[in-house]
């Protein structure tokens, strides 16, 4: 019997996480506020006092002491879950995450592993500035022995959480605080996609976006507008780092011939230029016009809102380089206005009022 | 305090209200929603900022952390140049690009507030070394709190400023909550300033919501740092009453034990010194002078800060290299 559940996808991680502390005794969930009455955004909410105070835990402001602590927990058998509210603070777990989580299964030549997951929060909006919104997840897999991924849809967070946590291995777990809201379909019985390939979330004939975690929402927003013109746009989510599925865009690519990738990262740190690498090297003849990537400046965004309103690219940028690519310059006017947010771009939802 | 006479009283009890004042007024601006970052208040640890900074040369310098208005304000922050910055202008003290949690006035020796935990202890430290090695008479201070304490950063700062004997005051804001996870969640039950002390650092501990006691343990911490004696550690009691972010209080959450906060409100550091100086003969008139001063003081800040002027799109790429 299939249960397919309609889930915000912040509510899909706490099911998840409820699910692995069921299914595994061993699993031990920790983090700067888990039990606090916020409970990282609510997605840790009442598993303290499901599961107790020995499995469900805050933890001391000591990112680099704690990750060690839980490598060392996860090689004594037990499976941690640690939780960053935002990436940037992950950056204090570089050494303990780079230098031994990632390299312990490969430096002892395959007998131990560490069964970690990192839940790290990447976004945007509400002055949150140059050290609370950083969009790190590139830095993270280009760490051999890192599995990274950064699930869009409700379905996708649920199922890789619980594939993570039954991974053997550390996997970086990468949401958009901006996803936690958007709800999607949950369907339990799915059988596992082991953390592994991109997803088409529109099928289309004209034009490939390949697209990373929130961006896909944007790319999505897109696509219905360009169809309304009778332009079908293919997106695809890039939903895990590594491996990235450069086969899923190639074969896409092949149909279409135009790539747009979008990714919400500064373009410097954009895995999109792999993924267009590697397409062009597999493949150079398929592409009829050069490849674009639309992504965010390669400067910190400024927490002032009258600068980061202009920071951020979003569906109308996607749709203007789509469009771009296509040769269809005069319909740019028109796909603006109809995708022009009056949306303050450091707002998630109109009910938001800030702080985060 | 002895050391202390009422008009010296009157001065930190003046600058203690200004800064609840200001703090005060951004709360209530703050749900206009123009006010567009995430905002710490230091309401109800006022003390400990002003008790400190009194003994500050306009050359000393200071850092501080993502609750840093009361420390920018104690050092002699420009006050238009703070609320220009949380409404995200130009005129702001960092220009608009820092928000509420960067911020940086270098005339007033106030060097720099960032919100990563521990990320401004050890460049405080260096800072200091800087000094040390210049000559200067100048002293380092660095505010931050007991969640902090717990960063290893912290500790291997503290190893390094013993060695070198540096010029450093680290003032620990212990106010005994990190976010909301209570002090016991994260350490063992325990005083954090002897740990300071087994480091090296001469190391005291206090009442952060007594002015007085706060003045005069800096005073000692401060010149014996001036004066070679190497780093110095201040482990300050004190309670912060609104939220750890946003304008509201929050004690409905149910994180603190029932009636805490209203006991550390009874224990407010200007219900104390208000009454210290009503004992002292101080009339009711001159505190509501004072009253009336930084009320006035605080409307033109607004005003003037309302006028300025939103950061050119231009602008949003420099100084990202030198
Ligand atoms: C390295 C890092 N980890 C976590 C956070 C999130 N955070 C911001 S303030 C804070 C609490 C800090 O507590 P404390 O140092 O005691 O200062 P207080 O807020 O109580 O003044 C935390 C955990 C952060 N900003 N940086």
């Amino acid at each position: 019997m299939s249960e397919t559940l309609m889930l915000s996808y912040g509510a899909a991680i706490r099911e998840a996480l409820d699910d692995g502390l069921n299914r595994y005794p061993d699993m031990l969930l920790i983090g700067e506020g888990v039990p606090d009455p916020k409970t990282i955004f609510a997605t840790t909410q009442g598993l303290r006092e499901k599961y107790g105070a020995e499995r469900v835990l805050d933890m001391p402001l000591a990112e680099n002491g704690m990750t060690g602590i839980c490598i060392g927990a996860a090689l004594a058998g037990m499976r941690p879950v640690l939780v960053h509210q935002r990436i940037d603070f992950a950056l204090l777990a570089m050494d303990q995450l780079v230098n031994n989580a990632a390299k312990w299964h490969y430096m002892f030549d395959g007998k131990q592993s560490v069964p970690l997951v990192v839940r790290v929060i990447i976004g945007r909006g509400w002055g949150q500035g140059p050290q609370h919104s950083q969009s790190l997840q590139a830095m993270f897999a280009q760490v051999p022995g890192l599995k990274v991924v950064m699930p869009t849809t409700a379905g996708d967070a649920y199922h890789f959480l619980l594939d993570a946590i039954a991974d053997d291995g550390p996997v970086l777990f990468v949401e958009h605080r901006w996803l936690h809201h958007v709800i999607g379909e949950v369907d339990k019985q799915r059988p596992a996609a082991g953390l592994r390939g991109a997803a088409v979330l529109r099928a289309g004939r004209d034009i490939s976006i390949a697209a990373f975690s929130h961006m896909s929402i944007e790319a999505l927003k897109a696509a219905t507008v360009l169809a309304e013109h009778g332009i079908e746009a293919e997106v695809i989510d890039m939903r895990c780092l590594t491996p990235l599925d450069v086969d899923s865009v190639a074969g896409s690519a092949a149909k279409t011939g135009l790539l747009l990738v979008a990714d919400c990262a500064p373009e410097m740190a954009s895995l999109g230029h792999v993924l267009i690498s590697r397409l062009y090297q597999r493949q150079p003849n398929t592409l009829k016009q050069a490849p674009c990537l639309v992504a965010y400046p390669n400067h910190p965004v400024p927490t002032t809102h009258f600068q980061a309103n202009h920071y951020y690219p979003g569906a109308e940028r996607i749709a203007e380089a789509a469009l771009e690519l296509l040769a269809q310059r005069p319909l740019m006017d028109t796909l603006h206005r109809q995708l022009q947010s009056d949306l303050a771009k450091d707002q998630p939802d109109r009910s938001f009022v800030g702080p985060f | 305090m002895n050391s202390l006479n009422s008009a010296e009283l009157l001065d930190l009890y003046q600058r203690m209200l200004r800064i609840r004042r200001i703090e005060e007024a951004i709360a209530e601006r703050y749900a206009e929603q123009q006010m567009r970052c995430p905002t710490h208040l230091c309401i109800g640890e006022e003390a400990i900022a002003v008790g400190v900074c009194a003994h500050l040369t306009d050359s000393d310098k200071v850092f501080s952390n993502h609750r840093g208005h009361g420390h920018y304000l104690a050092k002699g922050g420009s006050l238009v140049g703070l609320i220009a910055e949380l409404y995200g202008f130009a005129e702001g003290c960092c220009g608009g690009r820092g928000g509420s949690m960067h911020l940086s006035d270098l005339s007033a020796g106030f060097i720099a507030s960032t919100p990563i935990v521990g990320g401004t202890v050890p460049v405080a430290a260096g800072y200091a070394w800087g000094e040390q090695r210049r000559n200067s008479k100048n002293v380092v201070v660095i505010f931050f709190g007991d969640g902090c304490f717990e960063e290893g950063v912290l500790h291997e700062t503290m190893n390094f400023a013993v060695l070198k004997q540096l010029p450093l005051v680290m003032v620990c804001e212990n106010n005994q909550y990190s976010v909301m996870t209570p002090l016991y969640e994260r350490q063992p039950a325990r005083d954090i300033y002897p740990i300071a002390a087994a480091h090296g650092l001469q190391a005291v501990s206090g009442d952060g919501n007594k002015v007085e006691q706060v003045y005069a343990l800096a005073e000692n911490a401060i010149a014996a740092a001036r004066n070679g004696a190497g780093p110095q550690f201040l482990e300050l009691h004190t309670h912060r009453w609104p939220e750890h972010c946003g304008p509201n209080e929050d004690d409905e959450l149910g994180y603190r034990f029932p009636g805490e906060l209203l006991a550390w409100k009874q224990r407010c550091p200007l219900l104390h010194t208000g009454r210290t100086l009503a004992e002292a003969g101080v009339a009711a008139e001159a505190l509501l002078d004072i009253e009336q001063r930084i009320g006035a003081e605080i409307a033109e800040a607004f005003a003037r800060a309302l006028a300025g002027q939103p950061p050119e799109l231009a602008d949003m790429e420099r100084h990202l290299y030198v």
